[in-house]
């Protein structure tokens, strides 16, 4: 980057999210209803947003459906 | 249920929060005991006095000589204890059972003197003693003192002996309770254990720690089991502050802390926090009492008081259960009827054999009579004499067997080494040598506690007699492979920049790491950017609620985003209704509704009103017509077709005539405008003529 240069960018701040490896995975979780209900839209192929304040709920299914989430920066962690 | 270890506290300051409580007249007469103040001494002041005179040892020691026998005695045990929290119920136990029955008298004069203070989570004002008391329970009110006041008072009856020509007894190597609890703690980390109000453990956490076969299998050194191992193990796991509590769940931290100082001070630890568990009997195993005060931890802390008072005397079980048949004023009402036809003794022995011999305190003493005497270390921790050496290390004392299990030689186990093995293997059998397992659950949360494959390895590399075998290394690759498919960011800051360029830069330059849209970027932990490369120009919670942030072209249909508004989710609602268009200058983000988008988005669940919704929340008006048409699914009547003329009058005037005077007006179809009819091809004849008898005939163009 340029010295001095400083990007403008908007931050979103608390958001809650799933990052899959690859579409068909995305697919996958979005079958199933218990975690579509949980799913309040798709930023792109692979990033699905959380509802906020269900995100223990969506990592105890995907634990149920024999996942092994990476869980990044989780409070008091 | 046992609290949170309360090791964080800064105590000088949890001093003067609680005297900061105190009324002025009762702060005044306790800081008049202790530092003696000048007289109008401004109250701040003198709060910072007497909280920074805790750790004053000639202060100190000055004051607890000054005390009565009776709260000096009580000052004495609690400090043998370490432990910093106590119920005042506790303490009047304590006073009766070594000799001096005067009820709160001792510990009123503790509080007064400055050696004693409130440990309840109230605000309010304490006006005088009683009524503080009152409030919070004459037996289970809480109170503290500072740890440097209970070594003081430890330090002050510290007696040592020379022991000379010792037979030496039978001692454990202390880690029975360590192992059991690094398996409570890693057993409670797939789900919080729950409690009830009272703060009891629900049935289904209870009878899992009950049933649990690792727990029900005998102490290694000794013949018998200890009744409900398995609960005792995780309550004592909650007092070391293992677990983080909120509201009636315990939640296991992601790592065991404070196991890496070596076996003498994990077991201090373990010693000191054993009196804060109030729901454990040896006899009885789980057990709550409805006065909330259990007689286990005080009638403990008396036999520890006699072996430390007798030194390197060797006592019998029933020598200590007949002083403590005789003093301690509760103890005797809690033993079930058989052992209390024989005053305790087999209670007195469960509880040596099952804590003060397996924490490595007082060893069995050979001979043909059961009895017991302090240890090398026992006589560090209760009479003030030096640590002894640590045991010899064996650092290689693990097999990793080609089915994923792990031998562990108990002789090469470490405190830290358990606490690390915990994270990442789980037990499956504890005795001279212990089993674990390595699977991907246990594997799964090793890593999610912070550890990477790279450190698992190189622990089992580090204490294994032989290399891993290649098959369990690249099992547990696998299972670490599959963590790395799914992620779940609870708390993310995203970064969204205006260009896509902009996010390929910042990724080119490290700002962030991960892209997730063309836009939008992330750093590694999900955390906030450096800010000193970047200039905001908005900032959202994702959580907080919708706003306007668009635009509608005068078409009705395209859709123009103001990007310093928009939230995340409108991307995710607007590509539901509406299709991309390229970006332009003016507008880098655009979406026009379609006829098939419109389809799309009622297909997918959108209903009408749904539509409207989120009309007026996004762009502040209404849907428009166009979009309004592309909604309309019902049937309607098809549109007709026909070849007309158009008609235009000189004047609005001329135009209202015609429509009224009844020849002409049935001949026109409709009127358009002010001056302008239209009329059927075939009524243009008859229309004319109709004109043409008023002198204005048409002129066809």
């Amino acid at each position: 980057m340029t010295q001095g240069l400083r990007l403008p960018a908007k931050l979103h701040r608390r958001v809650c999210f799933v990052l899959t490896e690859d579409l068909v995975l995305a697919e996958e979780l979005l079958a199933r209803k218990k975690l579509a209900g949980e799913i309040v839209g798709r930023l792109s192929d692979r990033v699905l947003l959380i509802r906020p304040g269900r995100v223990e709920i969506v990592i105890e299914e995907l634990r149920k459906m024999g996942h092994s989430p990476q869980v990044v920066g989780r409070a008091g962690s | 249920m046992a609290q949170n270890s309360s090791d964080q506290y800064d105590w000088t300051d949890r001093v003067r929060i609680a005297l900061s409580r105190y009324s002025d007249d009762l702060f005044r007469s306790v800081a008049g005991h202790l530092v003696k103040p000048k007289i109008g001494q401004d109250r701040d002041d003198l709060l910072d006095r007497v909280s920074e005179t805790q750790t004053n040892a000639p202060v100190i020691d000055r004051r607890i000589r000054e005390l009565s026998p009776g709260a000096q005695s009580i000052l004495r045990l609690i400090g043998l204890s370490r432990l910093s929290d106590w119920k005042i119920g506790h303490l009047m136990t304590l006073g009766a059972a070594s000799g001096f029955p005067e009820g709160f008298a001792p510990i009123e004069s503790l509080i007064r003197a400055g050696l004693l203070y409130p440990a309840d989570s109230n605000q309010d004002l304490i006006e005088d003693l009683a009524s503080w008391m009152g409030l919070c329970g004459t037996v289970t009110a809480p109170v503290f003192v500072h740890p440097f006041v209970l070594n003081r008072a430890r330090s002050l009856n510290n007696k040592t002996v020379e022991v000379k020509n010792r037979v030496s007894g039978i001692e454990t190597d202390g880690l029975e309770w360590v192992l059991r609890i690094a398996a409570a703690w890693q057993r409670s980390r797939s789900g919080a254990i729950k409690t009830t109000q009272t703060r009891s453990l629900f049935k289904r956490d209870l009878a899992r720690f009950q049933n649990d076969p690792l727990f029900q299998s005998p102490l290694t050194d000794l013949s018998g089991s200890v009744t409900d191992s398995g609960v005792l193990a995780f309550e004592w796991s909650v007092a070391l502050g293992h677990f983080r509590s909120t509201g009636n769940e315990f939640t296991a931290l992601p790592e065991i802390p404070d196991w890496s100082n070596g076996l003498w001070s994990t077991l201090t630890h373990l010693f000191s926090r054993f009196f804060s568990i109030e729901t454990w009997d040896p006899r009885k195993g789980y057990v709550t009492y409805e006065s909330g005060i259990s007689p286990t931890p005080t009638s403990a802390l008396m036999l520890f008081d006699s072996f430390a008072r007798t030194l390197d005397e060797p006592l019998s079980p029933a020598q200590l259960a007949a002083e403590l048949w005789e003093l301690h004023p509760s103890w005797s009402s809690v033993l079930t009827r058989d052992d209390a036809r024989q005053q305790g003794v087999a209670w007195v022995e469960s509880f040596l054999d099952s804590i003060a011999f397996s924490l490595r305190i007082v060893e069995i003493v050979p001979g043909t009579e059961r009895r017991y005497r302090l240890t090398a270390f026992g006589r560090s921790l209760l009479c003030g004499e030096p640590e002894p050496a640590l045991p010899q290390a064996f650092p290689q004392t693990l097999t990793v067997q080609p089915n994923a299990e792990v031998i562990a030689f108990r002789q090469g186990l470490t405190p830290q080494l358990i606490a690390e093995l915990s994270r990442f293997a789980d037990w499956k059998h504890l005795g001279t040598a212990c089993t674990m397992e390595l699977t991907a659950e246990a594997t799964y949360l090793g890593l999610e506690s912070g550890l990477n494959l790279a450190s698992i390895k190189q622990t089992l590399d580090r204490h294994s007699m032989r290399p891993v075998p290649a098959n369990v290394a690249d099992l547990m690759r696998r299972w670490a492979d599959k963590r790395e498919r799914i992620t779940v960011y609870p708390s993310a800051t995203l970064v969204e920049f205006l260009h896509a360029a902009d996010l390929d830069q910042a990724l080119s330059c490290g700002l962030v790491s991960v892209k997730l849209t063309d836009f939008i970027g992330l750093t590694a932990d999900g955390q906030d950017p450096n800010f000193k490369s970047l200039r905001l120009v908005g900032n959202r919670e994702f959580d907080a609620r919708p706003v306007q942030c668009v635009t509608v072209d005068p078409d009705g249909v395209t859709l123009m985003v103001d990007s310093s508004q928009a939230d995340l989710l409108l991307d995710a609602e607007i590509q539901r209704l509406a299709e991309t268009l390229p970006p332009t200058i003016a507008h880098p983000r655009q979406y026009r509704i379609t006829p098939q988008s419109v389809r799309t988005a009622i297909e997918r669940g959108w209903t009408h009103d749904e539509l409207e919704q989120w009309f007026m929340i996004r762009t502040g008006q209404a849907l428009s017509p166009t979009a309004r048409l592309f909604l309309n699914t019902h049937p309607l009547p098809a549109p007709a077709t026909a070849t007309c003329r158009i008609v235009r009058f000189p004047s609005a005037e001329f135009t209202d005539g015609i429509m009224q005077w009844t020849e002409t007006r049935s001949l026109i179809l409709e009127r358009l405008g002010p001056m302008i009819v239209m009329i059927e091809e075939h009524n243009l004849a008859e229309f004319n003529e109709q004109l043409a008898s008023l002198g204005i005939p048409l002129q066809m163009l």
